[in-house]
């Protein structure tokens, strides 16, 4: 009787300190920062401790720092996808949010990026590959005739940190690229982005071509970067279009949570 | 819809602009129908017969290129290059043209980690026979001679800042030296500025009257303004100095460069242009707050019409109220915020023409 309501109440402190440690770094206040990391040390909770570093590292856009968290946390008995998720890519999302307020900008965002592949340099390899690539697989790049892919990048980093598999095509992609890489891949969403208006027309040529190839069913698409419109999205009939790198991380869960509900339900009728 | 004939007042297209650019707006009959980046489209490059990527090489097509929209539907300016890898070209990088009638040259898949790795004239004059420089110099030429003191001729630039990141370094090592090794950020626009500044003198001196800066990497989706006050602003300032004493200078900035709580427009300003234009993204009440305050009524901002879901996506009506609106919020030189989209019809292009006569005749500030 006793044990239980300790243990919760245990649980429900690190959690505290978890929110706690997530709203400073939101905030930038780095007393609060300090503050809540001292709490994590004073509890003694070893995985809470690499997590925070985690976010942190992230946030800081400091590689070493993540690489390190990412081996405390692993020695600290912490699964790796979870390090992931709830490090690094709590860390990202604080990130996307502070580019989305003005608070970062791109050199800041970058830094962030390599740091959050440090530590999933070190965590990926770690994970079964059974596991990997189970949520979802996204093909991308920027379109042909364009090589700003600094927007795809970021929305890369974005998606890998939620636990998608990526194939990054780079940058100036051929159209038939796009398309061969989904069927060879089986990927359920294909990711184009252009910065520049010319090149806006590449992006029908590839949604034309899918739709011609008979895969629409299977494979969505989605479009973004700095000249492209919801408006454009409509009228090339592409799937989905993300105005910036959170919402289309958001716009990308949707796509692949819609073609595994249609794959569940054709299995089911066959 | 018929587009009328642009009236033969007394004043001419040329003198109309530069008496804008000189900040002497007060003396203009009504206000110019200008664009400071495209002039061109898919329609005129067919009516022309000046396609990609002969008209990146040859200094006729270029020419008749950079006057197609003047021809077709009245805008009152030409203007020369098109794209935006030329200085990175003059500079060694090698850059790969598309027959294709809408892609832009991009440059090869091979990105500089130094400057050493870059083709650095031993003299910044040298850089004036580099890559297509020439060639921009001469299709100049054919159009001052063309339209002599008519129509104004006008030549773009892609400042160091925007062409570095875009072109020559891998974008995102660029701006991550703004944090990690800002002495080679410097370094970069320490060395480049000058031979682009001499570029810009070059086209000038070939007798372009005014020549727009792109600097499209200073927006807030890019930089902070402290950011830019470090790495921009000094080597800016310090070019268009230089180029304005060939000439004018208008400054260009895609993206959003206004928000409640922080602003760029100010630091584009204070390099001292002398004009603005800005894009949709940023809202032209808040320039010409911001262009009041620090050089008062007289400097000359353009935009910001949307190239895409104005100008290209129309309707035609559209195109007229949204011309308005911006003549309304303060805009001196109405024109696409971005460059004009190839596949835009000559109609819609001809109706922003007839909006800016309407609405910009007489000029706002002459109404009684």
């Amino acid at each position: 009787m006793t044990f239980l309501p300790q243990k919760a109440m245990v649980m429900s402190e690190k959690e505290e300190i978890m929110k706690k440690f997530a709203e400073a770094s939101s905030e930038s206040d780095e007393d609060k920062i300090e503050e809540a990391l001292n709490e994590a040390k004073e509890l003694g909770d070893a995985q809470l401790i690499a997590m925070l570093k985690l976010i942190r590292g992230v946030d800081i856009g400091d590689e070493e720092m993540c690489t390190e968290a990412s081996k405390e946390a692993v020695e600290a008995g912490m699964e790796p996808y979870k390090a992931i998720i709830d490090g690094l890519a709590k860390g990202m999302e604080i990130v996307g949010e502070k580019y989305e307020c003005k608070e970062y900008f791109l050199p800041e965002v970058l830094m962030s990026a390599d740091a959050m592949y440090a530590g999933l340099n070190y965590l990926l390899p770690l994970i079964p590959t059974e596991e990997k690539g189970s949520k979802g697989k996204i093909i991308m790049g920027v379109v042909e005739g364009d090589v700003h892919d600094i927007g795809k990048n970021i929305v890369k980093a974005m998606l890998t940190a939620t636990g998608y598999e990526l194939v990054d095509l780079g940058r100036d992609v051929p159209t038939d690229d796009f398309i061969e890489s989904a069927k060879k891949e089986g990927a359920q969403v294909i990711a184009m982005s252009t910065l520049m208006t010319p090149t806006l027309m590449s992006m029908k040529s590839v949604e034309d071509k899918l739709q011609k190839s008979g895969m629409k069913d299977e494979v969505k698409t989605i479009i973004g970067g700095g000249s492209v419109t919801d408006d454009w999205r409509a009228k090339i009939g592409s799937d989905a279009y993300g105005k910036d790198a959170m919402e289309a991380v958001d716009k990308v869960k949707m796509l692949i949570d819609q073609i595994m509900v249609a794959v569940k339900k054709m299995k089911e009728t066959e | 819809m018929v587009y009328k004939t642009v009236p033969q007042d007394e004043m001419t297209p040329y003198d109309r602009i530069m008496t804008v650019l000189a900040g002497k707006k007060e003396t203009i009959d009504r206000l110019p129908v200008f664009n400071a980046i495209t002039t061109y489209t898919l329609h005129g490059m067919e009516i022309f017969d000046a396609y990609w990527p002969q008209a990146h090489k040859d200094p006729e097509k270029m020419a008749s290129l950079g006057a197609a929209l003047h021809e077709l539907t009245g805008l009152e300016n030409v203007e020369v290059p098109f794209e935006l890898t030329l200085e990175a070209e003059a500079l060694g990088i090698e850059v790969e043209f598309f027959e294709d009638k809408i892609k832009w040259p991009s440059v090869k898949r091979y990105w500089v980690k130094k400057i050493d790795d870059l083709k650095i004239p031993d003299r910044p004059e040298e850089i004036r026979e580099s890559g297509r420089v020439p060639i921009v110099c001469e299709a100049i030429k054919i159009l001052k001679k063309r339209y002599e003191d008519r129509v104004p001729v006008l030549a773009n630039i892609d400042f160091p800042f925007q062409s570095i990141g875009g072109y020559i370094v891998d974008t995102a090592t660029w701006y991550k030296w703004m944090r990690s090794e800002p002495e080679k950020a410097h370094d970069f626009m320490k060395t480049l500025t000058p031979l682009y500044t001499e570029i810009a003198i070059a086209y000038l001196e070939a007798g372009a009257d005014a020549i727009t800066y792109r600097e499209e990497a200073s927006s807030l989706a890019n930089i902070h303004p402290k950011t830019f006050q470090k790495f921009v602003k000094p080597y800016l300032k310090d070019s268009i100095a230089r180029a304005k004493k060939y000439g004018r200078a208008i400054l260009h900035c895609c993206g959003e460069l206004w928000s409640p709580n922080l602003e760029n427009v100010s630091g584009l300003i204070e390099c001292d242009p002398d004009a603005l234009t800005v894009e949709e993204a940023t809202p032209m009440v808040e320039v010409r707050k911001i262009a009041d305050e620090l050089k008062g009524q007289s400097f000359p901002i353009g935009g910001n019409l949307s190239a895409f879901t104005v100008l290209y996506q129309g309707p035609i009506e559209k195109i007229r109220d949204r011309t308005k609106k911006v003549i309304d919020d303060g805009c001196d030189m109405p024109m696409a915020g971005c460059d004009i989209y190839m596949e835009t019809p000559t109609e819609h292009i001809k109706a922003f023409v007839n909006a800016v006569l309407e609405f910009g005749t007489p000029a706002p500030w002459r109404r009684g």
